[in-house]
């Protein structure tokens, strides 16, 4: 196996134990986001690591409550992850036609901005959606 | 989409000079970064994922219309801000750590 395949995996796992072992929201020591810090706005990456931490403990409702866009990417992640896994093992080369439809990105872009305003909105319906 | 392209667009049915002439394999669509982007969108706070998407959008659509030289361009902006964007959280995220061990090591000798 390659070398940065390796790196890449102890990377995955150790930070995988981290955000298992320690709760963003009691533990202070994790990075806070510069447009949170500066702004006091939550951008749409906002909540993302105490969502990690509830995906880390199968918590589904309350990593949607931190972080909405993270648990909606994760079906196409995940799906990215194991066709380039197979991929690998199988010597074949698999890609996802989706990805290259010129109609995809415009739908994230589209999805990541409303996500940014609508979170930002201090109002009953939005407000669900703030980290 | 309004930008120039080198040359006038071929008559319809016929190949634009210079791209396939064999009309054998067709040239593989560049890389776009896509996937890349989403992840620092959500993991690196910064807006430079935004910038990823955006470009990964011209690369696509690009290519589909058969600008080719346009979509390799996009594919390298798309790279360029996806790269931007993955260091700058590297990099606040080493920051912050550093921060931590400064303070805590600060603390540990004021306390002895």
């Amino acid at each position: 196996m390659k070398l940065k395949y390796i790196l890449g995996l102890i990377i995955a796992v150790v930070l995988s134990v981290v955000y298992y072992k320690f709760n963003p929201e009691v533990y202070h020591f994790f990075p806070e986001c510069p447009f949170h810090k500066f702004l006091h706005l939550d951008c749409p990456g906002c909540g993302s690591q105490r969502a990690l931490n509830a995906l880390l403990h199968l918590n589904i409702a309350k990593a949607v409550d931190h972080n909405l866009l993270l648990v909606l990417s994760i079906p196409l992640l995940l799906a990215q992850l194991s066709v380039k896994v197979y991929s690998y093992f199988t010597a074949q080369t698999i890609i996802l036609n989706f990805w290259h439809k010129p109609v995809t990105p415009k739908i994230i872009f589209a999805l990541v901005i409303l996500f940014w305003i609508a979170r930002n909105i201090p109002v009953k319906p939005f407000n669900y959606l703030a980290a | 989409m309004e930008d120039q392209t080198p040359q006038d667009p071929a008559p319809f049915g016929q190949q634009p000079f210079g791209q396939s002439p064999f009309g054998g394999a067709p040239t593989p669509q560049p890389k776009n970064w896509l996937v890349e982007s989403i992840l620092v969108t959500l993991f690196c706070c910064l807006p430079f994922g935004i910038a990823g998407i955006v470009n990964a959008a011209n690369v696509n659509s690009k290519y589909a219309m058969g600008d080719y030289a346009g979509a390799q361009a996009a594919s390298a902006a798309a790279g360029k801000w996806t790269k931007i964007g993955f260091f700058c959280g590297i990099g606040v995220g080493i920051l912050y750590i550093l921060f931590f061990v400064v303070l805590g090591m600060g603390g540990a000798l004021l306390n002895r």
